[in-house]
């Protein structure tokens, strides 16, 4: 769907509700249900026409390792020898909780 | 002692009246030292209980027979390890002789007319006719006993230092988890035996203690007497069959790990069998109890050799079983099991297992089952028969035969079938849905909240009893649920891929391979004969990822 649209660009910025921005690859963001839905230019929604996504739910911590998980998944996607990705413990429940909400 | 803060009441109200008041404390130890060999019995033990504790004696609180005892030069410390030198007269026994006033000063020297010289411990003896003696004595026993039952003050002097000691070190584990408290109870019971009523401060705990024994039933106590004797003696085959048990309980098995079999060297003729390896050959046996489920814990024996489970209630062998490396023999029959997990074949193919015993069990049938693909060379798959040969046995007749595979399913990252995934919610996005599902085919990376929820179920920070069991307006209900299979898994011991054994939680596929194990189930007793008819069994096989499928699904 990216590339098909010309006037897309191929990066797409994420902001944290306590206002951290993450710059990372259409590609990768658009493993997340979520920001795929969002994403869709037939969509017409606010974020498909800026590319920059606001999620105010979401602290700088917990967006800054749901990118490191997007970028992750990206690369290995086509992996069979698939690494694991640390998770600090003290975060995974509200990783857990962003999941859901991204639906990835 | 006069120092203690909680001063016993004055002379004339004596807490210890009983015996005070039909005569004085002094008599009575005064009649010690005048009758050495009626009372030798007591003073030896009076001697052997105080000896342990004569240097706490030096604490303020202690003692008050060592402040009266000052004027008289044999009592001086120099003195005071020594042997009492019975009836040689009144201060010669100075040791001893000191620890029979247990009392306050003034309960001891209660002054009658004749004793009132008589303050110190050694002193009254003189005073008083061997009349009293008998009498005394009894007395003296009433006092001891009296402080069995009684005492509220308790005494440096008493037997009962180094034990008070420990139970102030079990105050502090009672702060652990209860768990932990079940182990501490065992030698609970040992110094608890040894005791008298000296540790008194302590009543308080022990009652406590003793409230948690009765909670625990008596099968796990039980049950936990034989793991503690076959550790104490080295015995590794560990029968708890026939327990009764409903579960096990926790910390029940983990000891094993660590049991150590003893030498057996007995008599001085040593011979070869003496140097037999000291490493356990472990087995346990659980059969004929009521286990509806097993613990992870039993899967961290992995030394284990043999494991009965014959006769229980399971209606699922956990995958974690994979993890028993060293198994060699198994009996899983007469439960309520109808798929086995394929880690077994695993243990078979890649492990030492050799004697699989799974009838009888309500285990599916190849006939009533789905088939997607047959292994058999053979068109007909009708009469499953294994390879016909003339002469000596091939290998093929020796090792597990795959026979068929049962239909692939599905799931998606929340665990719900992927059929069942398209529901009315997603229905606005069908081509979104299924491009993500295509797109994920190939994909063997595991979803964020797969990542979460095996960070979530690897971590011991997490307890997992604060999940609540309802739903809890605070959680979202699908968090609850995965959060409740996280404890699952990880209570069964985990769960590992079985085509790239990465551990996982949500399982994304889930398929049935149909072996033919005959050879281990005899225990390998002999091959298959040639033509014989195969039978079966059901291997139940999960994925951590939609990747992760049968190769021959794969090419397809």
């Amino acid at each position: 769907m990216s590339s098909s649209d010309p006037t897309q660009s191929e990066y797409v910025t994420l902001v944290s509700g306590d206002g951290f921005e993450f710059i990372i690859p259409r590609s990768a963001a658009c493993v997340s249900g979520t920001i795929r839905r969002m994403l869709d230019p037939s969509s017409k929604f606010s974020e498909a026409l800026s590319g920059r996504c606001v999620f105010e739910n979401l602290s700088g911590v917990v967006l800054e390792k749901v990118c490191e998980y997007f970028c992750y998944n990206d690369k290995n996607k086509n992996q069979t020898n698939v690494p694991d990705m640390d998770i600090p413990p003290e975060l995974c429940l509200e990783l857990l909780m962003a999941a859901d909400y991204l639906d990835t | 002692m006069d120092s203690d803060p909680p001063l016993p009441p004055p002379l004339r109200i004596r807490h210890r009246s009983p015996t005070t008041s039909s005569g004085s404390p002094n008599n009575n130890s005064g009649s010690n030292s005048n009758k050495p060999r009626v009372h030798r019995p007591s003073l030896a033990k009076t001697y052997r209980l105080s000896s342990r504790f004569d240097d706490h004696s030096s604490q303020p609180s202690s003692d008050p027979a060592l402040f009266s005892s000052d004027d008289i030069p044999a009592s001086g410390l120099e003195n005071y390890h020594h042997a009492p030198a019975l009836g040689s007269g009144p201060g010669t026994g100075s040791g001893p002789r000191k620890r029979r006033y247990r009392g306050t000063w003034w309960g001891e020297t209660v002054p009658d007319a004749v004793g009132s010289e008589g303050l110190d411990a050694q002193g009254y003896g003189h005073w008083h006719g061997h009349g009293h003696g008998r009498k005394m004595k009894r007395k003296r026993a009433e006092f001891k006993d009296k402080r069995l039952v009684d005492s509220g003050v308790w005494m440096g002097s008493d037997e009962s230092v180094s034990v008070f000691a420990s139970e102030g070190d079990r105050w502090g584990e009672e702060l652990l988890v209860n768990s932990r408290a079940e182990e501490v109870r065992d030698d609970d019971h040992g110094h608890g035996q040894g005791q008298d009523g000296g540790a008194m401060v302590s009543t308080g705990t022990r009652t406590a203690f003793a409230k948690k024994v009765e909670e625990e039933s008596r099968e796990h106590q039980v049950a936990r007497s034989i793991v503690n004797d076959c550790l104490e003696s080295g015995e590794d085959s560990i029968d708890l069959s026939n327990g009764n048990l409903r579960l096990i309980p926790t910390g029940l098995l983990r000891p094993l790990q660590h049991l150590t079999k003893l030498p057996t060297i007995k008599e001085p003729p040593i011979t070869e069998e003496v140097y037999s390896s000291l490493q356990p050959f472990l087995r346990l046996f659980l059969s004929g109890n009521a286990l509806p489920s097993l613990t992870g814990e039993l899967f961290e024996l992995d030394s284990l050799r043999v494991l009965s489970l014959r006769n229980n209630k399971l209606t699922e062998i956990p995958p974690a079983i994979r993890r028993l490396t060293k198994l060699q023999e198994l009996n899983i029959s007469v439960n309520r099991l109808s798929l086995l997990p394929w880690e077994l074949l695993w243990l078979i193919k890649k492990g030492d297992l050799k004697h699989l015993t799974v009838q009888p069990n309500p285990l599916s049938q190849i006939e009533e089952s789905q088939i997607s693909q047959w292994h058999l060379p053979t068109e007909n798959h009708e009469d499953m028969k294994s390879c016909e040969y003339d002469g000596p046995p091939p290998e093929e007749a020796w090792a597990p035969i795959h026979v068929a595979t049962g239909p692939i399913i599905r799931y998606n990252m929340e665990g719900v079938p992927l059929s069942e995934c398209r529901s009315p919610s997603f229905s606005h996005t069908p081509s979104n849905l299924d491009s993500q599902s295509q797109h994920q085919a190939a994909s063997r990376v595991p979803s964020l909240r797969e990542t979460a929820l095996l960070c979530f179920s690897k971590s011991t920070a997490f307890d997992t009893d604060l999940i609540p069991e309802d739903d809890t307006p605070g959680f979202p209900n699908l968090l609850l649920r995965l959060l409740r299979q996280a404890r699952d898994v990880r209570n069964a011991g985990g769960r590992s891929c079985s085509i790239c054994h990465r551990s996982f939680v949500i399982a994304r596929t889930e398929w049935i391979e149909w072996w033919d194990c005959s050879t281990y189930e005899n225990g390998l007793k002999g091959p298959r004969a040639s033509g014989e008819k195969l039978r079966p069994l059901p291997f139940w096989r999960l994925g951590c990822s939609l990747g992760c499928v049968p190769a021959s699904e794969l090419e397809a």
